[in-house]
């Protein structure tokens, strides 16, 4: 029987190849996601390792609160002596730490896409530099002196002895670039830029006078860093604690593990679209394998194979190719993960070229969802093959085995109607099942739909097919209308191979429809919601800019109010919160905050705005005290003084005014603004009024002044440059769904050879040929696109109507965009006809013939 | 476009020269036609015969320019094939050849209608609806034109062909075994009207048969044996075609 089936395999080795590069293109992809990830994962953790190398224990700020995106607060610089008097103790160094933007030779601002911009302090010690090595010069000496890091000064050719300006809390200011440093093997911190300057001067630079963020301590010989931890956090007054640099690494290297862990599942969705996709493909190849092996299926059941034997030849064909694809597709994951690795580098991450780790968790995961689906999508084909009586060996004719078209409307109507409620559930009554949350119900939902779907359109495959059919029997009358026929023939596995494309191409309309319907509730609640007439903001959204430009603005006369706003995290119920800070006094004729209870006079005395969407759930109102948990000042129990429904120019739940901010947030990077609201004094015109903004920001080169319109479209930028993420990933579904049509009309053709071989005996050129072939696979891919788009924006409409309540009130489908997509996947027909097109062509008249 | 027209002046539809075709090498090397002459006139029934293996399929596909000669020359009216590339090959079997084949003749998807005005399709030419009518109450299946392959008995199916092959009006038409797959009642049915299409109407066949009584409805008939002509007989009488026939056995 093994045998029999390997021989079949060799037998069918062209249709299985196809079929197998579905399966691996998805495999691909979630081994590439595994081994990207795994590989930032070992780099920073080496990376980290080796920052704390050497250093036997850290002091620093206890801090109720941690997370990845706060640092401990500052403390004191004279706990340094206490630490240096602990016996055992041979060394210690303090460090700040704060924030610092490089601007280039060009003199513009050089901020990556995500990772920050560092300032430090330089420990000028052998024993404290961990992996850091000097590349050129020497680590600065006096006030005015810089080092920067490796990564920055190759991407902006600068060297030691040239003048470099740099921006701090403080404001901008040129510096003497004496020496370039490097982290091992890489030439920056996890993508962020850095720069250092001597501790006095960094502790200006950074508003941290007669402070420290950190203290390194060495332990002398014999003393083992637990020891020394100890004996460390024994002389440490309240507040302060010691840690073991082992500790501190191990802990720096988690968080930003969990932060990665969203990038691996928000990957691996779109890997499992991909997967899904190909699920489609599979089932629709072996049942076409099926029916033309039928004769010869029918012949091994004459001769005696029982139908459980004809299973499991088909399921172990199944299984051998899902086997071989997900191999080639792990080996293939590599390529993935240098490609996902060449964006961050884009996006300014350097990462190490030492090769990515194979984890046996990447290699189990990726060959159980290859075979797996692969076997899954062939159970029917196969059970429907063990169904062939042996009679069948005798008859040329095709016997019918399908469901019944009855038996499978129903069955996708039912199926649509569980798929609906799973949605409906998830996103309306957001219930969570068990292990499933809200998001994955609606993903389950989804799938179903998309089986239901699948299963409901070989009922609309007809139709479709005539009306695509009427004007391209116009254009080319005889092709046009064999090919139409000839998508109509099987409208099962026409319908099959229109919902590969179909489920690619609803998510993209999806995200479409999404999209616009934020960009439109953004613009409407930006028009609502912003009084100011300019607003500064810091580029790419990394950290902010100095104070200083706040400042000047306040005193420029062309120039009515500034409103300042700043963010930061707390602790919130055990997770991380988010709130934003803004002057209070200002901001009443900058933004129009929709006061629903409350005043700005209170905010600013102290106390918390809370968005109405939160104190609806959690039933707050005015003068309850909420707790919030800081990094710096440890658990407070906050008044709230306000509850407020404007949610487009202040991103965010909770609000502070500037004062009570400034007290839980202590210096370092939280130190700098993140936005200026500015309105325009009476009377100047706009002309002078932005002159005037535009004057005082041109030492900000890392900022930009925009006004309403510019701003709004800022904010649409945003959602447009997702959006393009989004549907970059889904190309992959799209181009598995595009080997898919390409499979099927092979397969077609293949069946169809005599005909073919007829047509072109009584006088059809091979350019008709392959006419026809296109125009079928234009038919079909056509078919998916508008199946998809239905799909998308059903989907669309319900997320969209979902999400009313987090401000997507507008519900706006791009008409343009989505026409677009009809296009498209004329163009994906279009290039799937090209191999069939041409082996159709080909096809040798009097061989085609006398095809058996 | 350039369109071969292969309209003769001598009165001969298709003739082949001196024609050998050699399939395989070495070893396996097969010598279908060894040198074979014949010239097929305008306006007559003429039939191939010969036993397996005869080459008799073979030269018919020769002649049609399905297939290509090693050596030799092949003319349908004036026009020599072997100098035509496949487009325009293509574009005269589909204005000036016509074709029955042993089975698998029609198009699935297309009704009987379409089936039969499919080459006058594919070229993008009206049918002559006079010629087209004629055709149609000669073959008998005006109330059939409806419908679709699968819904008409293999003689019905093969009467389909005819007419297609003849809407045309083709210089000649090509039989690769018309009736081979059909019982005698049906076989006797396509034979007439092809007969008739000859006698009316002036039109000119080919068959290639290996039945002595489907061969006495030609006019002439070319017998074949290993690949060379070795006789021919006219206006053929079933008995007298046995006898020939049998005659290779020996």
């Amino acid at each position: 029987m093994l045998k029999t089936t390997i021989k079949g395999i060799y037998a069918h080795k062209l249709r299985l190849v196809l079929t197998a590069l579905s399966v691996m293109i998805g495999v691909a992809f979630i081994a590439g996601t595994y081994i990207f990830t795994d590989t930032i994962d070992r780099t920073f953790a080496d990376l980290f390792e080796n920052v704390y190398a050497g250093q036997d224990v850290i002091v620093q700020s206890e801090t109720e609160y941690s997370s990845g995106y706060e640092s401990p607060p500052p403390f004191d610089e004279s706990i340094i002596q206490t630490v240096r008097a602990v016996p055992g103790v041979a060394a210690a160094e303090g460090s700040v730490e704060g924030f610092a933007v490089i601007y280039d030779k060009d003199g513009d601002a050089i901020v990556p896409m995500g990772p920050p911009t560092l300032g430090g302090s330089w420990v000028d010690d052998e024993r404290f530099a961990g992996n850091a090595e000097m590349r050129e010069g020497r680590g600065p000496e006096t006030p005015g002196e810089v080092v920067i890091d490796a990564a920055t000064a190759a991407g902006n050719d600068f060297h030691a002895g040239d003048q470099v300006t740099i921006q701090t809390a403080v404001g901008v200011d040129e510096y003497s670039l004496v020496g370039i440093v490097g982290f091992g093997e890489t030439d920056n911190l996890a993508g962020a830029t850095y720069a250092a300057f001597v501790m006095s001067e960094a502790q200006e630079l950074f508003h941290l006078e007669g402070k420290l963020s950190v203290i390194a301590a060495i332990g002398d010989e014999g003393v083992t860093p637990d020891m020394l931890r100890d004996r460390v956090a024994a002389a440490l007054p309240e507040g302060i604690e010691a840690v073991t640099g082992a500790d501190q690494s191990a802990e720096t290297t988690e968080q930003l593990s969990e932060a990665l862990g969203f990038l691996r599942t928000a990957l691996l969705i779109f890997a499992l679209v991909a997967v899904f996709v190909a699920s489609f493909i599979i089932q629709n190849t072996f049942r076409i394998i099926v029916r033309q092996r039928q004769r010869e299926l029918a012949l091994m059941r004459a001769v005696g194979a029982t139908g459980s034997q004809v299973v499991m030849m088909v399921v172990f064909e199944a299984a051998l190719v899902g086997l071989v694809a997900s191999v080639i597709g792990i080996a293939l994951g590599f390529l993935i993960a240098i490609g996902l690795t060449a964006v961050m580098g884009a996006i300014g991450i350097d990462m190490p070229s030492t090769a990515a780790p194979l984890a046996s968790r990447t290699i189990l995961v990726s060959l159980a969802v290859g075979v797996l689906v692969t076997v899954g999508a062939a159970v029917l084909p196969a059970i429907r093959a063990s169904r062939i009586p042996p009679v069948a060996a005798l008859q040329d004719t095709d016997i019918r085995l399908r469901m019944s078209p009855r038996k499978r409307v129903i069955a996708g109507l039912v199926s649509l109607l569980i798929g609906g409620t799973l949605i409906v559930l998830g996103l309306f009554a957001r219930a969570q099942f068990g292990p499933l949350n809200e998001l994955a119900l609606v993903g389950l939902g989804a799938l179903v739909v998309f089986v239901a779907v699948s299963m409901l359109s070989s009922t609309v495959v007809r139709p479709i097919a005539s009306v695509l059919g009427l004007p391209l029997k116009k254009v080319d009358r005889v092709t046009g209308a064999l090919a139409v026929d000839n998508s109509i023939r099987k409208p099962r596995r026409t319908a099959t191979t229109a919902s590969a494309l179909m489920i690619g191409l609803a998510l993209v309309a999806f995200f479409f429809v999404l999209g616009d319907s934020i960009k439109a509730s953004t613009g409407a609640a930006i028009e609502r919601g912003l009084r100011a007439d300019y607003v500064v903001s810091v580029d790419n959204f990394a950290g902010g800019f100095s104070t200083e430009l706040g400042d000047t603005l306040r005193a420029t006369p062309e120039i009515g109010a500034v409103t300042a706003l700043r963010y930061g995290y707390f602790g919130r119920d055990g997770a991380d919160g988010f709130l934003m800070a803004l002057d209070a006094e200002t901001a009443d004729e900058t933004i129009f905050l929709d006061i629903q209870a409350g005043s700005l006079e209170a905010l600013a005395a102290g106390g918390v705005f809370v968005h109405e969407s939160v104190a609806d759930e959690e039933s707050w109102s005015v003068g309850d005290r909420i707790p919030m948990v800081f990094s710096a000042t440890g658990l407070q129990q906050i008044e709230i003084v306000g509850i407020y429904g404007e949610q487009n120019v202040v991103q965010a739940p909770f609000l502070l005014g500037m004062d009570c901010y400034r007290e839980n947030y202590l210096g370092g990077s939280s130190d700098t603004d993140f936005v200026l609201a500015i309105k325009a004094a009476d009377g100047v015109s706009p002309d002078a009024a932005r002159a005037a903004v535009e004057a005082a920001a041109a030492d900000y080169p890392n900022v930009t002044v925009r006004d309403q319109a510019e701003y709004r479209e800022s904010q649409e930028e945003q959602v447009n440059t997702m959006l393009v993420m989004f549907n970059a990933l889904l190309l992959l579904a799209v181009i598995i769904a595009l080997v898919g049509i390409a499979n099927t009309l092979r397969l077609s053709i293949f069946e169809r050879t005599r005909e073919i071989g007829l047509l072109r005996a009584v006088g059809m050129t091979r350019w008709q040929v392959r006419r026809m072939v296109l125009w079928e696979s234009i038919i079909v891919a056509v078919i998916g696109a508008l199946l998809g788009i239905v799909v998308g924006l059903v989907f669309g409409a319900a997320v969209t109507a979902a999400l009313s309540g987090e401000g997507i009130t507008e519900l706006s489908v791009p008409i343009a965009q989505i026409a677009l997509l009809v296009v498209f996947g004329g163009i994906v027909g279009v290039i799937a006809s090209v191999f069939p097109a041409r082996k159709a062509a080909r096809l040798n008249v009097l061989e085609a013939i006398s095809y058996e | 476009m350039t369109t071969v027209s292969p309209t003769a002046s001598d009165g001969i539809a298709a003739r082949i020269e001196s024609g050998v075709k050699i399939y395989g090498e070495g070893d396996a090397m097969v010598h279908a036609l060894r040198g074979v002459s014949a010239a097929f006139e305008r306006g007559r029934f003429s039939a191939i015969m010969g036993p397996s293996g005869s080459g008799k399929s073979t030269l018919l596909h020769c002649i049609a320019g399905l297939d290509t000669l090693t050596t030799g020359s092949v003319y349908i009216g004036d026009v020599e094939l072997g100098s035509l590339s496949d487009r325009d090959l293509t574009l005269l079997r589909r204005r000036h050849v016509g074709f029955v084949f042993q089975s698998f003749n029609l198009i699935p998807t297309l009704n009987a209608r379409e089936n039969i005005l499919l080459p006058l399709s594919i070229a993008g030419d009206k049918p002559d609806a006079a010629w087209y009518d004629q055709v149609i109450a000669t073959v008998g299946l005006a109330d059939r034109l409806k419908h679709r392959p699968s819904e008409l008995s293999g003689g019905q199916q093969q009467r389909v062909a005819a007419a297609r092959a003849l809407v045309s009006r083709p210089e000649i038409v090509f039989a690769d075994e018309p009736s081979g797959n059909l019982d005698s009642k049906s076989s006797g049915e396509l034979l007439s009207f092809m007969r008739r299409a000859v006698k009316e109407f002036g039109q000119t066949i080919v068959m290639v048969t290996h039945d002595p009584i489907t061969a006495s409805y030609a006019d002439r008939i070319v017998f074949l044996d290993d690949g060379q002509v070795v006789d021919e007989m006219l206006d053929p009488i079933a008995d007298a075609v046995l006898d020939r026939m049998k005659s290779f056995g020996a």
